[in-house]
């Protein structure tokens, strides 16, 4: 929930201090949260979150996202999130190695609920554009996959675990059982693609995992597998997966880009929890909800400006110092 | 910028001690919500103006901007004290509309009070950086002092090095333990009273004299 500025619009990461002099683009000191409320945040939020996301994709801007994607709130975050990661393990899934067993038993949970309430709106474009740069590359096996991801547990779970891998760290994934990585040795299994036009077409492919996957420490995999697959859509929107995913692979540390505004740093990230955590370090008045609030009285004493004005949905003004004393009435 | 602040500050109470023709000083009623501050603020200023601060209430947070009555001329012992009483809102750490519903006030009311009282602590804790000469600390001597917010509050007064006066207020009520209000803050002298009873109000403005004057 970052905040905006109202009078031109500028918006600012959660956490933000600049805005604590004043707006630096206009100098306004009239702010406001977006979106607006925790208890707004319900499906119309999630579907611009899901737009958001779509155009993230699709513009394959990550440095676009990192404004964007704090805009949604807790709940849509986790949602976008779990579309996010929805989307990971579709493409990934198209590595062979996602039909791997092992990686089953690892992670069969997080995948029974997500992927039904979040793919279906996903990015129906992007799937288009990826399609058909897809078949003009041979990989139509992942989107064949993307069409019935909920059913093939086995390699949506490698998925994830092959999505971790792309984010963790090289003690991770030293520490970590080898279940991300052995799947990759085991790329003959490409004839458990569903798809008929895979098995020619993939297995130049899974050579290449091949070469590249056994390399453990190679923590961002995804580029170089992008490489490999020259210009398609997809090396946009891999820029931002392993980075969602992150939040939602338990364990995985955040990526070194740290474009997400909460890194998820210890083993359960809860986006909420670290939120807290995050205004913690700064805020005066945390809003819970319209007629909700906490106030953190030393950070109220000890600050110049101070907010003279909350009000509806979440818009507050704050007094900055310099304008105050120009504008005060009361002369003190 | 707080520098200019200060200064700003400190030129707008020259100005007013020019004109009031002695040193105006101006003291801040502060306490948690529901302690009695704006009763006590009226009371002094109904003894030595004739007029009224605020309203009072039992709702919490019936004072949500900081309210000041100036000049109130306080006459003791041949000398004379003036002060600008600044009635300000309780202050919390947790403001919650349903505390309001308990009232019998509608959730949409609810929530603007909660919002105003939000806006009424800051301002308070701004006044107290900013503005004021001396606290008076008002605790309902009823409840129990030992809070997260009466600790921090007296603590910032001190760190100011500002006079204090601790006020253990409601000794009207039975269940009203001044001796335990003058254990928690035993480095302050407690003063105890009924605002609304007018109780002890000699004592009272003895100390105010004494300590602000």
């Amino acid at each position: 929930m970052p905040h905006q500025c109202t009078g031109c619009g500028r918006t600012f990461s959660d956490g933000s201090k600049e805005m604590l002099s004043g707006c630096p683009d206009c100098g306004g000191n009239t702010f406001q949260f977006r979106p607006a409320d925790p208890s707004s945040g319900g499906p119309g939020d999630a579907e611009s979150a899901a737009q958001t996301d779509a155009t993230q994709t699709e513009t394959g801007d990550p440095p676009g996202g990192s404004p964007s994607r704090p805009e949604t709130d807790t709940s849509s975050v986790a949602e976008t999130v779990g579309r996010a990661t929805t989307k990971v393990r579709d493409l990934v899934s198209s590595d062979p190695t996602g039909t791997e067993p092992d990686a089953d038993t690892e992670w069969p949970d997080d995948w029974g609920s997500q992927p039904t309430s979040s793919n279906p709106s996903v990015s129906s474009g992007k799937r288009d554009a990826e399609r058909n740069a897809a078949d003009r590359d041979g990989i139509i096996d992942a989107d064949a996959r993307r069409e019935t991801p909920e059913d093939s547990e086995p390699k949506e779970s490698a998925a994830q675990a092959s999505a971790r891998t792309d984010v963790v760290s090289p003690d991770e994934l030293r520490s970590d059982p080898d279940t991300p990585d052995t799947p990759d040795p085991d790329t003959p299994d490409t004839p458990d693609t569903p798809d008929p036009d895979t098995p020619d077409t993939s297995t130049p492919d899974t050579s290449e995992f091949d070469s590249l996957d056994p390399v453990p420490e190679e923590a961002e995999r995804p580029d170089g597998e992008t490489e490999t697959k020259g210009e398609r859509p997809e090396t946009e929107t891999e820029a931002e997966r392993p980075e969602t995913s992150a939040q939602n692979a338990r364990d995985a540390p955040a990526p070194a880009s740290g474009e997400i505004v909460s890194e998820p740093t210890d083993e359960d990230p809860d986006l909420a929890e670290l939120r807290e955590q995050l205004n913690d370090q700064f805020e005066s008045i945390k809003i819970i909800e319209p007629g909700q609030y906490e106030l953190n009285l030393m950070e109220l004493y000890d600050r110049e400006e101070y907010i003279i004005a909350l009000q509806e949905n979440g818009r507050y003004v704050i007094q900055v110092p310099e304008q105050w004393i120009g504008d005060d009435p009361e002369g003190r | 910028m707080g520098l200019l602040t200060t200064l700003k500050s400190s030129v707008s109470r020259a100005t007013s001690s020019l004109f009031a023709g002695e040193e105006t000083k101006r003291i801040g009623i502060y306490g948690p919500p529901n302690a009695g501050k704006t009763t006590l603020a009226n009371r002094i200023a109904r003894d030595w103006t004739g007029d009224a601060v605020g309203p009072e209430s039992h709702v919490p947070h019936e004072t949500r901007r900081a309210r000041r009555k100036e000049n109130v001329e306080i006459k003791r012992n041949g000398k004379s004290v003036t002060i600008d009483v600044v009635d300000t809102p309780g202050v919390t750490t947790k403001v919650d509309y349903t505390e309001f519903l308990e009232h019998d006030i509608e959730k949409e009311d609810a929530v603007r009070r909660s919002r105003e009282a939000t806006e009424g602590v800051a301002e308070a804790m701004h006044w107290l950086r900013e503005d004021v000469d001396g606290v008076i600390y008002v605790l309902d001597a009823a409840e129990d002092p030992f809070t997260q917010v009466n600790t921090m509050l007296v603590g910032i007064v001190e760190s100011q090095d500002l006079p204090v006066l601790i006020f253990a207020n409601k000794i009207d009520l039975e269940e009203a333990n001044v001796q335990r209000v003058a254990n928690a803050f035993p480095q302050h002298e407690t003063v105890p009273l009924s605002a609304l009873e007018g109780e002890n109000m000699d004592e009272v403005y003895d100390k105010i004299a004494e300590y602000f004057g």
